[in-house]
């Protein structure tokens, strides 16, 4: 069972990479769905942003300077990790795509921007038309940058003699079948995700005396379980696109896997149970939001881990093992465990200070 | 040797890139380092009583802290999101540039890393928790914020420094402790020096956004420009500081600032020029209590730290060549132990990677010479943009050049050994030299007739090994390095 199958050191670094991964995969879904979601209402329903009764949207548009930055931030950690593991693998797709890769890097600074402005209220007093644009223009920035990572993930897998070809035709942009349905996995999978860490908030407002009704927790209930259900869509998609032998069952279902992708389709249908529920008692949004929360961390864990073995097994780790070995020996550690408490305790004090001081979170 | 797909940047230098986006990302870093601790001089002064024995708080308390407010916002727009995400740029452009070099830095140092993205998480956390809530925080709880922001601010100055020192001055010399390789010769004058830039850059930004904040007058404009003038007085330290960082590096590194290579002394004067400009009108103002600095004024004082930033980190990626880690990697990411094996198989014998304009080239002696001069010359050369060999050697006859490129690590010490066999050193030879005739549609291949006997003594007199004189010696850690860069990645 992964990643218990590989050599300690290799499983160790593993373990860091899936759950750092994680974190990342759960602030860039708020920004990816909710960015997304922003970029509808400023575009279809015009001033509704502004009337009371779209909360969501409001909060969305607060938070989304503050979630980009825990994305990013929460991105550099299994980036770390992933180059210890893969190395070449991971620099030889970031060197074919060049300018198309670390294209990302100014789109995301303008993206940062846009949320910025979405919030600024010079912003929100303008024409409609001004505002669905900053909003499109800000998600379309997110949205680039999830296909640019889903594009790089599926170039650093392919051959040597893949990556040869590639680059003797001076390409920078990387196609391939199964990079439309995968992007869809990850964009439309991201809404649930983006509807539970956003009902908390909501709930969170409307127990500080906010007005929130529930047609709008409804409302973002359904959003989830469309998403979910499109997800699933588009996984069906993938595999139907890719290669038997690179993602057929025999992987996913595989003793490495298995357990995994279980925990994942349980982790699935705990989510949608919670987000139907939610929706069914959007009055009552605690407990449903609670199971909701559970199922999608749970599934997003055992898809990363599985997304994991997938790559394992396609890329041979093995000749890498003794620089795993090498790596771990180096030192440090325990300073970084230290430093991770010390901050981590910091970091809790600063909540501890906004919360005493200020009541509701969002005044 | 690992071969990667390399690119060609066109007529820029690949070092010139990293040394371009350096220079942003370390005077965003560095402001909000300075940023941090003038945030929280000013928000001291707003709570403190100037005379113990009276009550009464200082009489310009609020304004200090309106200015904190907007001096906040500045710096949380300006460089939480651009200094954030040129960190990462800075990391993904050294990837383009030599991907085996952060290969080894991770390996490396992949704790220091994560420890020094704990203290970013802090900075992020009380930075946006300050931003959000501080205005309507108690003073208590706004100083708390903001020297933890410092504190985790100049602690992600503290780790990176370790690493990024020892690229230049790794203790190869020692056996192969972390420890001793963070806190290398050159980590402390270094990290002082960059606090104290920092101090001055915040106080230069200071002076400027005080300039902007239309709410107040001159009569309090000056107030608070004379307390940020405190701030600058820290660089009357900086020439020790740097004297003391001089003296530390190696002696090689050392010459080039002091007139050994043009560039680098240009680098080197431009950016004490500037500094010391700003330090002149720092002590002026410190001594002519009352004076004021307009908008323009702090925005060219900005401009000028801004041009020292750009000179200091140009000859800190200069001074580290011909290695990326010193004694350990060469700039074109080869490692000093491969050189020999190279010299006898080829450089591109083992490359997989196809030239890209294969067809622009009269025949397969000068293909091979562009392969060659795109693994080895590249990263610092360029055939006919920047620090091109068409202008440099165009005009050498053919045997000056082989002689030369054969020595290149003695023709200048800021140059690795060749790399590569008597046929590949002929193939750039001829490379060069048809660049320098305007690329005629047919051109003689030379690779049965060229004097290949003398080229290989040359290469032989050559010798494989830097043309440093003062190399650390070789020892196990400089070993680890080497095989953490020649293991397969
Ligand atoms: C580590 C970076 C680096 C690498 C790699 C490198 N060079 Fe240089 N080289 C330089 C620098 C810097 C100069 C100085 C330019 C100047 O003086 O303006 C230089 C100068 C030269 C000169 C002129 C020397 C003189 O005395 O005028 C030649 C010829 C040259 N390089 C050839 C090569 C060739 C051929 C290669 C590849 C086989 C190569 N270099 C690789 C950095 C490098
Ligand atoms: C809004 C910004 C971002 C979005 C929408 C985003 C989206 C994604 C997506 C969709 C993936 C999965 C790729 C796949 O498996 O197909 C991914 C992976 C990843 N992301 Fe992000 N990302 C963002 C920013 C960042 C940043 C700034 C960093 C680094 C500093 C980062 C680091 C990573 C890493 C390391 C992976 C794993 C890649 C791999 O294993 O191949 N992300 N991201």
């Amino acid at each position: 069972m992964f990643p218990l199958d590989q050599p300690l050191p290799t499983m160790f670094y593993l373990t860091l990479y899936v759950v750092t991964l994680v974190v990342h995969v759960l602030f860039m879904n708020y920004v990816l769905a909710g960015s997304a979601y922003v970029a509808w209402v400023s575009v279809f329903r015009g001033t509704d942003g502004q009337r009371p009764t779209a909360p969501a949207a409001r909060v969305l548009r607060d938070w989304m300077p503050a979630a980009l930055s825990a994305a990013i931030t929460a991105g550099v950690a299994p980036l770390l990790f992933l180059q210890i593991l893969y190395k070449k693998d991971f620099y030889t797709a970031n060197l074919l795509l060049f300018h198309r890769w670390m294209a990302i890097l100014p789109v995301l600074i303008v993206g940062f921007y846009l949320t910025y402005f979405l919030k600024s209220k010079r912003i929100t007093h303008r024409h409609g038309l001004v505002r669905a644009a900053i909003g499109v223009g800000a998600f379309a920035c997110f949205a680039f940058v999830a296909y640019s990572w889903t594009e790089n993930h599926l170039l650093s897998q392919r051959s040597q003699v893949f990556k040869t070809a590639f680059y003797a035709t001076s390409s920078i942009i990387y196609t391939d079948p199964r990079l439309l349905p995968r992007l869809g996995i990850w964009f439309f999978g991201a809404f649930p995700t983006m509807v539970w860490m956003l009902g908390w908030q909501l709930r969170y407002q409307r127990n500080t005396g906010q007005p929130v009704p529930g047609s709008e927790f409804k409302r973002l209930a359904v959003t989830g379980v469309v998403g979910l259900a499109m997800a699933g869509l588009c996984a069906c998609g993938y595999l139907w696109a890719g290669p038997a032998d690179e993602v057929g069952g025999s992987v996913i279902f595989g003793q490495s896997a298995l357990v995994w992708t279980v925990s994942s389709l349980m982790g699935g249908l705990v989510l949608l149970i919670g987000l139907v529920w939610l929706a069914i008692c959007p009055d009552q949004p605690t407990r449903s939001l609670a199971l909701a929360t559970v199922g999608s961390v749970v599934a997003i864990l055992g898809a990363t881990c599985v997304r994991e073995v997938v790559r394992l097994n396609r890329v041979d780790l093995e000749p890498l093992y003794t620089q795993h070995a090498a790596a771990m020996k180096v030192g440090g550690l325990w300073v970084f465990l230290l430093f991770f408490a010390v901050n981590g305790v910091l970091i809790a004090w600063c909540f501890a200070l906004a919360r005493r001081k200020m009541g509701p979170l969002n005044a | 040797m690992t071969y990667y797909p390399l690119n060609d940047f066109g007529p820029v230098m690949k070092g010139m890139v990293i040394g371009g986006l350096g220079i942003f990302h370390v005077f965003l870093a560095q402001f909000a380092i300075g940023g941090g601790m003038l945030m929280c001089y000013l928000q001291w002064l707003a709570m403190r009583r100037p005379k113990v024995t009276s009550p009464a708080i200082d009489p310009h308390s609020q304004l200090f802290r309106a200015f904190l407010d907007s001096y906040f916002k500045t710096l949380v727009l300006i460089s939480f999101v651009l200094g954030a995400l040129t960190g990462v740029a800075m990391w993904f452009t050294t990837i383009q540039v030599s991907a085996r070099t952060i290969g080894v830095m991770v390996d490396e140092f992949h704790w220091i890393w994560a420890t020094e993205w704990t203290f970013f998480c802090l900075e992020i956390v009380s930075g946006y928790t300050f931003y959000r809530y501080g205005k309507g925080l108690t003073d208590r709880a706004r100083m708390t914020l903001l020297v933890l922001y410092s504190i985790a601010a100049w602690f992600s100055l503290f780790w990176i420094n370790g690493i990024l020192s020892w690229q230049l001055t790794p203790a190869l010399g020692q056996p192969g402790s972390l420890w001793a390789n963070f806190f290398n010769p050159s980590f402390w004058p270094s990290l002082f020096f960059r606090t104290v830039v920092s101090m001055t850059i915040a106080a230069l930004a200071g002076c400027v956004v005080v300039n902007t904040m239309s709410e107040i007058g001159r009569e309090e404009r000056t107030v608070l420009i004379n307390r940020m003038a405190h701030f600058l007085g820290a660089m009357v330290v900086m020439p020790l500081l740097a004297w003391w960082y001089f003296s530390v590096i190696p002696a090689d590194s050392r010459q080039w600032v002091m007139g050994g290579s043009i560039a680098m002394t240009l680098f080197f004067m431009v950016s004490a020029g500037a500094s010391l400009l700003i330090g002149g009108y720092a002590v002026m103002a410190l001594i002519k209590q009352r004076l004021y600095i307009n908008g323009a004024t702090a925005t060219l004082l900005l401009a000028l730290a801004f041009a020292a930033t750009g000179g200091g980190e140009f000859v800190r990626e200069g001074v580290r060549k011909p290695y990326t880690i010193r004694g350990a990697l060469y700039s074109n990411s080869i490692v000093p132990d491969e050189v020999a094996h190279l010299r006898n198989v080829g450089l591109t014998t083992d490359d997989p990677y196809p030239l890209r304009d294969a067809q622009a080239y009269p025949n397969n002696q000068l293909r091979l010479g562009a392969m060659v001069f795109r693994d080895q010359c590249s990263v610092c050369h360029t055939m006919d943009g920047a620090n091109a060999l068409v202008h440099l050697a165009g005009s050498w006859t053919l045997d000056q050049k082989r002689l030369n490129f054969a020595k290149l690590q003695h023709l200048k010490t800021f140059m690795p050994p060749f790399v590569g066999n008597a046929h590949e050193l002929e193939a750039v030879v001829q490379l060069v030299t048809w660049n320098a005739d305007n690329r005629p549609t047919d051109w003689p291949d030379t690779s049965q007739t060229a004097p290949f006997t003398e080229i290989e003594r040359y290469l032989e007199q050559a010798g494989t090994g830097s043309g440093l004189s003062t190399l650390p010696p070789h020892t196990n850690s400089a070993d680890r390095l080497t095989r953490a860069a020649t293991g397969p990645q």
